[in-house]
């Protein structure tokens, strides 16, 4: 018998096939998800170039200048006023649209796929639109500002301001995302309720606070642990905006992670001492966010 | 459904819910409309002021200019190779591991499943450099498989195709396996086709997921032949900020696939996107 019908009668089995079967997602995984975690906690310890041919170890020397470095104390403040500003728009504004386009007439479904639609664009394109919607002579905005009489506002390039149109242009990009799962979300409740409701005399609004609210819990949640992960981890629509200016206002933990390890420098084993960092962070607050979760749950 | 009758003091309430959901709308509709519109401008009106919304002088030019200008069509080709390369791989590799989950009992079962699990927690943005490194380590640097082949297993997909797989009846399977068809063959022959809607989800995901990706090309991918739509126009926009026409067209021509594909796979990808989350 040839070899390979050997080897086919071997691994034929429901037993032994289910490993063969695996082994491509599990090599894949362990190689570009598990081991470089594993090296960014290593390599946080070193003092890197690009090609990893000179290293020195250098202790928790990179962490020590990460919390002296002002320009990365002021990306994790970036990165906390985009979270801060983006997750109430993202779990509650997105709610209550939600609600509002549930029901599956003609209205609703157009108005949702318009919602969607940036979800489809890419960062460099929603770049590209807000820079000019926004440009501080010849924008949209700059020239209805003007038509009403006000002065103009140079939006991607004033201290102090430019975060919160940052913050704007990201929850432009996914709010249509958490509004049509939420929508998912409501729609698998119960029309009963509602019917229930409605004979009590609750109003619309009142249905909204008792029924939907409680019944979409779950999704809630899921959003809100997506969301914040996602937040904490900004980088492309700040690189295709403002690229973390001015001054570095708006330069995220990512952006400046990025900048130390591709831009300037090559500092591989700062930039992963700074992932390690912000990986704590991420791991932390979503620890936090989850045992509420379970606890109110309970 | 029987339209509701309401009173008036009703439908004065309905008018500011009205308001909010144009004015959302349009949040959405006049930047998209303003960028495709001002592609076939001609630059003097693009950068004029007071600026108009619909071109006064139709024309074509930005789209020669943007050829002049970058790869354009060498980066659509990269995006395309990198979106259909990156599908077709995480199509098979998820679904068999999903499948694998889904159907079979053996040995480390838990240990491979509780690891899977635990690279969703895992953010990109965290590993980059180290991956990058790795990448770089194995010569993948500035090759279509180093874009690639890192992008194939998303734990993710396979929890995905894992609960599609789940639902389906075990008769199915046995009957196959009295016939003699292999173990391979029950998978790819019978039980693949049973789960289509959820392939059709993930095959879209991944393909959004990878064409609008831009972090990843542009550390694997910096060399201009090598770009990819994403990066390569990112990059020519933080170059050359007064060249709006041709950014304009540029965008369009990387926004017009993912247009056709919402188009067409609207339902799928609103399932996909709600059922396996977001980036």
């Amino acid at each position: 018998m040839q070899w390979y019908k050997r080897a086919y009668q071997y691994w034929n089995r429901p037993g032994r096939c289910a490993y063969l079967f695996l082994a491509p997602s599990l090599i894949l995984l362990f190689l570009f998800n598990i081991l470089p975690l594993v090296m960014a906690f290593v390599l946080s310890l070193f003092d890197a170039n690009l090609t990893l041919s000179q290293m020195t170890f250098v202790r928790l020397g990179n962490f020590a200048e990460a919390f002296a470095d002002s320009r990365f104390l002021g990306s994790l403040r970036v990165t906390a006023v985009l979270t801060v500003v983006e997750l109430p728009v993202q779990v509650f504004g997105a709610m209550i649209v939600a609600a509002l386009v549930s029901r599956n007439t003609r209205r609703n479904k157009l108005l949702r796929s318009v919602y969607f639609l940036p979800v489809i664009c890419s960062a460099t394109a929603i770049g590209v639109m807000w820079k000019m919607i926004l440009h501080s002579n010849i924008g949209l905005i700059t020239y209805l500002l003007r038509t009403m009489g006000l002065g103009k506002i140079n939006f991607l390039n004033t201290p102090g301001l430019t975060i919160y149109v940052v913050a704007f242009i990201s929850i432009w990009r996914s709010f249509g995302i958490s509004v049509i799962i939420y929508v998912t979300a409501i729609q698998q409740i119960d029309t009963a309720m509602y019917e229930a409701a409605e004979l009590d005399g609750a109003g619309r609004i009142r249905q909204f606070v008792s029924i939907t609210v409680p019944s979409i819990r779950p999704t809630f949640w899921y959003i809100l642990l997506t969301r914040f992960a996602g937040s904490l981890q900004i980088f492309d629509i700040i690189y295709t905006t403002t690229n973390g200016g001015p001054n570095f206002t708006t330069e995220s933990t990512v952006s400046y992670i990025y900048s130390r390890a591709f831009t300037s420098g090559a500092r591989m084993g700062y930039a992963c001492a700074m992932s390690v960092l912000l990986f704590a962070i991420i791991m932390l607050a979503t620890l936090v966010l989850y045992r509420k979760m379970n606890k109110e749950d309970a | 459904m029987e339209r509701r009758k309401c009173t008036p003091a009703q439908a004065l309430a309905a008018i500011p819910v009205w308001v909010l959901l144009i004015v959302l709308a349009l949040l959405v509709l006049v930047p998209v409309s303003w960028i495709l519109l001002g592609t076939f401008k001609p630059e003097r009106e693009i950068i004029a002021y007071p600026p108009t919304f619909w071109p006064e002088t139709f024309t074509l030019e930005n789209f020669l200019i943007v050829g002049k200008r970058i790869k354009i069509w060498r980066y659509m080709l990269n995006s395309f190779i990198y979106a259909f390369g990156t599908t077709a791989f995480a199509a098979f590799v998820n679904s068999l591991a999903g499948y694998v989950y889904a159907r079979y009992d053996f040995r480390g079962k838990n240990v491979c499943f509780v690891l899977t699990l635990a690279t969703m927690m895992i953010p990109f943005q965290v590993i980059m450099v180290p991956l990058f490194l790795i990448v770089h380590k194995m010569g993948m640097y500035n090759t279509y498989w180093g874009l690639i082949v890192p992008r194939i297993a998303v734990a993710v997909s396979i929890f995905m195709m894992r609960a599609a797989f789940t639902g389906l009846p075990k008769e199915l399977e046995d009957a196959a396996r009295i016939d003699g068809v292999s173990e391979f063959g029950i998978f790819g022959r019978i039980m693949l086709p049973q789960v289509k809607p959820a392939m059709i989800c993930l095959i879209i995901l991944s393909f959004n997921g990878s064409w609008n990706d831009l972090l990843w090309p542009m550390l694997v991918a910096s060399n201009t032949n090598m770009r990819t739509l994403a990066n390569g126009l990112a990059l020519f926009v933080g170059e050359y900020t007064s060249q709006y026409g041709a950014a304009f067209a540029g965008t369009l021509i990387s926004l017009v696939p993912m247009l056709l594909m919402y188009l067409f796979g609207q339902k799928y990808f609103v399932q996909g996107m709600a059922s396996s989350g977001l980036k």
